[in-house]
């Protein structure tokens, strides 16, 4: 499908925050899913090639936009922060199995880096029946943002930066203390993070978990099989190959094989 | 006004010239929900093989200038599985479902064949020519003699569906192995399979890709397959079937003029879902406004 930019700025030289005006597909967006962008505006032009999978960061029903929320990495994001304001780009429907919903219960959001972005929405939409805590990590203060929309949609917010520049020096999973006090964990961002939040819970029956993956992808829609995650099965016991972009990107936290989650990253 | 794209392959009829390229499709049912899939004129599936394999490790795939690397390792759920889960559902649509197979040993591809030939598929791809996985595949499609060998005892056992075999471009002429598989018996082949390459990551020091190496596929290779495509074109009579880098009807019409007749869809569909009916759409028009009658006419027609 096809929106309108109707905002793109960048918030530091770092991050990107893009919105995008599509009233039919912020109907059919749910917390968790992502979508596959393309960074490339004219036709017969192919590289880059491929889309970009980015994650669903915020959605505005009333005004049918949406925002994605973009770190610049490569030639795809850098081009991505290029494009202005009412130019109409293409992208896919919402894709991905997103997260499953609690209510009523205590819960904790832990996100790391640009893994922030699906956990605004996320965020929000919890917010309306539960009692949320958000742990934001970062790399350094550049890493910390849009704070003043988790602050409003959380009872506690608390944050941290490996270089100590903003919030406590440290790891943000150091920082969250009284885990069984929570029904659930909802995680996005680097895999080490990942993989420390896990530890937390890896032996708590009371407490769910769960997380949203990121792989390169090719297709998003199942079809390449670049994405793989390797996950317990829980009914037969015995390990399965799912595809992060059909499957997941959320996954159970504790079905998914975590020695198997691309070594170059943990 | 008569369809100009209705494609006949060795017997078998084809709405369009475009067939999803084996292992860019899945089995077809990943892409039901995007398109419709009667719009295309076939899909080769995902490369079959006699047991379901688990493929490579992670990470698969990097993207390129123009392209991308993959090293999948054929990833499939096995001939049995395919026959009992996948085609029952591809088969409800009107499009042609070509078998993508291959095995290990040649035991194995024949013994697959054997199954694929009696079930309710249109055609037999033989892929004798993946780079990713250590036994097979292009072990037996970069020597010429035992691609003769491998196509012969497969060409035995498919007695009741045209065998279409696919190529390496990983080769030093591959007009030779094209003979080799005429003189074997195929009934049509495919080109070009991806290129071998590799990608460095600076900062590890390490490949991008698991399996070090990977397939090279996307518009990046797209002159050398037109190119594959035309040495095949002078070499054989049996019809070839053009893939590599095709992204839009311009495309599909340079690889006819080099001498294919039909074509296939790959890495772009991962690029855009819905390019193929886009791309058969625009073919229409460019037939229809050239007075092509059927766009078999456009085959090997380079002047030079």
């Amino acid at each position: 499908m096809k929106g309108l930019v109707v905002d793109n700025r960048l918030l530091n030289d770092k991050y990107g925050l893009m919105c995008i005006e599509s009233p039919a597909f912020v109907e059919n967006a749910k917390p968790g899913q992502f979508l596959m962008l393309k960074t490339q505006l004219h036709d017969y032009l192919y590289d880059p090639l491929l889309r970009r999978p980015l994650g669903i960061c915020d959605v505005n029903l009333k005004r049918g936009t949406f925002s994605l929320l973009y770190m610049i990495v490569g030639k795809g994001t850098k081009l991505l922060s290029n494009i202005g304001k009412d130019t109409i780009i293409s992208f896919s429907d919402p894709l991905g199995t997103p997260f499953d919903l609690t209510m009523d219960k205590k819960v904790a959001v832990i996100g790391g880096g640009v893994g922030i972005a699906p956990m605004i929405f996320l965020t929000k939409t919890l917010y309306e029946n539960n009692s949320v805590d958000v742990f934001y990590g970062g790399a350094e203060e550049k890493d910390i943002l849009l704070t003043h929309i988790f602050e409003r949609y959380s009872s506690n917010m608390k944050i941290s930066t490996n270089d100590g520049s903003v919030g406590k020096k440290g790891f943000i999973t150091d920082l969250v203390d009284n885990i069984d006090s929570y029904d659930k964990i909802y995680a996005c961002g680097p895999k080490p993070m990942l993989k420390a939040a896990f530890e937390l819970v890896k032996d708590r029956n009371n407490v769910d978990f769960e997380v949203s993956l990121e792989e390169r992808m090719a297709c998003g829609v199942g079809a390449c099989l670049g994405c793989i995650i390797y996950i317990n099965d829980e009914k037969t016991g015995q390990d399965k190959q799912v595809r992060c972009c059909l499957e997941g990107p959320v996954f159970d936290g504790k079905q998914i094989i975590w020695d198997t989650v691309c070594k170059e990253q943990l | 006004m008569n369809n100009p794209l209705v494609t006949e392959i060795c017997g078998v009829m084809f709405n369009n010239p475009l067939i999803m390229a084996s292992g860019t499709f899945g089995y077809g049912l990943e892409y039901s929900e995007l398109i419709d899939l009667n719009k295309i004129g076939g899909i080769s599936v995902k490369g079959i093989s006699l047991n379901e394999v688990k493929g490579n490790p992670m990470p698969r795939i990097m993207e390129t200038h123009a392209g991308m690397l993959n090293a999948i390792g054929l990833q499939n759920v096995g001939v049995e599985k395919f026959i009992r889960e996948k085609l029952p559902h591809i088969k409800k649509y009107n499009t042609r479902i070509i078998a993508n197979f291959w095995g290990k040993t040649i035991e194995e591809y024949v013994k697959v064949a054997e199954i694929l030939d009696k079930e309710d598929v249109d055609m037999l791809e033989m892929n004798i020519s993946c780079p990713n996985i250590k036994e097979g595949g292009i072990a037996f499609g970069t020597d010429p003699k035992m691609t003769f060998e491998v196509v012969s005892e497969v060409r035995k056992t498919v007695i009741n569906k045209p065998l279409i075999v696919k190529l390496s471009p990983n080769v030093s002429n591959i007009g030779i192995f094209g003979r080799s598989v005429e003189d074997a018996g195929a009934d049509a082949v495919s080109a070009i399979n991806t290129l071998i390459g590799m990608s460095i990551n600076i900062n590890t020091r390490k490949p991008f890709l698991s399996n070090v190496t990977g397939g090279l596929s996307g518009p990046a290779i797209k002159p050398v397959a037109v190119k594959m495509v035309y040495d095949l074109y002078r070499t054989i009579s049996i019809p070839i079937i053009g893939i590599g880098g095709i992204m839009n009807y311009k495309d599909v019409l340079e690889f006819y003029l080099a001498g294919a007749k039909a074509i296939q869809i790959g890495t772009a569909n991962f690029v855009d879902p819905e390019i193929a009916p886009a791309i058969v759409n625009d073919l229409e028009n460019y037939c229809n406004e050239n007075k092509i009658t059927n766009i078999s006419q456009l085959s090997g027609g380079l002047l030079i």
